[in-house]
Parts: C-alpha cells; structure tokens; sequence
C-alpha cells in the first residue's frame, strides 16, 4: 500500500536528514544560541530577578515555565528528535508531491535520480526555509518579536504561497500561469509582523550591538544548515521514490493512476 | 467446489482492497501536517523547551 510505504520511507529519509541537521547545527548554529543565551542569563542576575529554579536552564526564564532538557548531552539529544521528526514531517509531504507529479504530463516518465533529488531539495528549501525567513529571519534569543500568532500565521501563509505559487508556474495551463509569480510575491508585500522598536529591548547598547552581530551570524548558519538538510532531503527522497515506483511496477501496478487499486 | 473458490476469491479481494492513491496520497500530507505543527507550532512550555532550537534554526516562530 503506497500510504504504508511512503511512511515508511519518509522514517528512513526523516531520520538520516535530520542526523545531517543535527551535525551540521552542532558546529555553527548551535554556539550561537548558547552565546546568546550567555547575555540572557546576565541581563536576569543583572536585575535580580532571576528564580533560581529557572535560572538551571536558562533560557525564556520569565515566559516559560515548565519542564525544559537539562544543558548539554540531554539538550541535544531532544533537538536531534526534534530535526528527525521535523524532517519527517517534510518527507513525508515532500514524497506525496514527488509521487502526485507522476500523474501529470511533466512528471509521467520521469526518473527520480539525483538531479530530480537536487530540484525538490531546492523547491523545499525555497518553499519552507526561504520565503519565510526572507519575512522573519531566523531569531536569536532575547530578541524582540511581533506576537507569535502572529508570526505562526504568516509563516503559514508564506508557505503554501510559495508552494501554490511553484506549482502554478511548473503546471498551470498558460492563462492561468501568469498568477503564478503574483502568489510568491503576495506574503511579502503584505509583509511580516515586525514589531516597533529596538531588536534587543532592556540591554545596554554595548550587548545590543554584540547581539545584533550574533543575530546576522545566526542568519547564516541556520541557511547554511538548512541547505544542508534539504540537500539530504532532497537526494534521499528522490532514491525513496524511484525505489517506490520500481516495486509498484515489479508488482504489475501502474503508479500513475488515481483510481483504487489492488496493494501489493 | 466452485462456489468455495468463489467465497475465497472475494475474500482476498476484500483484504487486499486498498484506498484511492488520491486519498493516500492525501493522508500522507495530513500526517506530514501534524507531525510539522507538534514539532514547529504547539505551544506548550516543555514541547517548546524541547524543540527550542531545532524552532530557532530551522527558521519556525519561536517564543
């Protein structure tokens, strides 16, 4: 059954993609959070107001409560989970729209090697990692941000903008193709929620002029940790596929159809 | 004899009879959805704990 398999494979796919995350974060992204949550936990001492409980890990002290991973071996390993199912997630979105082209006139005999693996790494990487961080940037903490409704909705209007907005200019018929590159545009000339004010609000100019260096680092290492998931996402769902529609076909089944079918 | 061929024969056909691929396909990006909304949306304090900075680098609104 394709449902059965494309899970299975979005696992495999999902959790080596984010193991690549993961290491790759671990080098450049990481750092730079822990660095600036170094001026996080001195600006709370600073104001004495810290609860020392809270204080053991850290971070968002004032807004979070709760439980949190403890710093070092525990922390990583809940943001390696986390990177694996996140890339779960995509996989599995990303197969069924690999798979769904195999029904229209572009994708019938295409071959999903690794060049068609590198075009769906890129086309996932633009849909869900650049058109939203071109409205929202990546965030440090401590850094002033609009409220996160807000901010979740916009996300998710970017999102499917941009993916409505690629599948428009790859598939729709020409009257309706000149659409396409108004839907990419839309969420950002609507723009995204920004507050008013100063970036990092209740620091000294001093930590607010390191902060905003780190904010620009921060920026370029969670690109260039995110092209290096999406180059594995990409490649190793595209290897997913093609072995899915090798097996549908050994089994005598056409893996273009839409209509019920017999399992394999 | 043929009738017990025939009872078979339907039978395997109702337990190898599977959804439309448009409404597997479909139940895919739903499960996809989910699983991204409880790693990137849910706002609650220990899943945001846990998943802080996977949120923070890989771009998902955070805090």
């Amino acid at each position: 059954m394709l449902f059965r398999q494309i899970v299975f494979y979005a696992l495999l796919v999902g959790i080596l993609s984010g193991a690549v995350l993961t290491i790759v974060q671990t080098f450049q992204v990481i750092p730079i959070i822990l660095a600036a949550e170094q001026y996080e936990g001195a600006a709370a001492e600073a104001e004495e107001t810290m609860i020392p409980a809270l204080h053991a890990h850290g971070h968002h002290a004032t807004e979070e409560d709760g439980w949190a991973p403890t710093d070092g071996m525990q922390r990583t390993a809940f943001t390696a989970i986390a990177n694996m199912l996140t890339a779960i997630g995509f996989a599995l979105i990303l197969m069924a729209v690999m798979i769904t082209t195999r029904g229209t006139s572009w994708g019938r005999n295409l071959k999903f090697g690794w060049k068609q693996g590198l075009l769906w790494g890129a086309t996932g990487y633009a849909v869900f990692w650049l058109a939203p961080a071109i409205g929202l940037p990546p965030e440090i903490p401590l850094q002033a941000a609009a409220p996160l409704e807000h901010r979740q909705i916009w996300w998710l209007f970017a999102v499917l903008c941009t993916a409505g907005g690629l599948t428009g200019l790859a598939l729709a018929p020409s009257p309706w193709r000149w659409m396409a590159p108004a839907l990419l545009v839309v969420p950002h000339i609507i723009g995204a929620p920004h507050p008013a004010g100063a970036m990092f609000p209740d620091q000294t100019p001093d930590v607010s002029a390191s902060l905003e260096q780190l904010a620009q680092q921060f920026i370029g290492a969670a690109a260039i940790a995110n092209v290096a998931l999406w180059l594995a996402l990409g490649l190793t769902s595209a290897w997913a596929v093609q072995r899915m529609i090798t097996s549908m076909k050994q089994a005598g089944l056409s893996d273009t159809d839409t209509k019920p079918g017999y399992s394999a | 004899m043929k009738e017990q061929t025939t009872t078979l024969n339907q039978e395997s056909l109702q337990t190898t009879w599977s959804l439309p691929k448009t409404v597997q396909i479909i139940g895919v990006i739903l499960l996809g959805s989910v699983i991204l909304y409880g790693t990137g949306f849910v706002n609650i304090a220990a899943v945001h704990n846990a998943t802080h900075d996977a949120r923070h680098s890989q771009g998902f609104p955070c805090h």
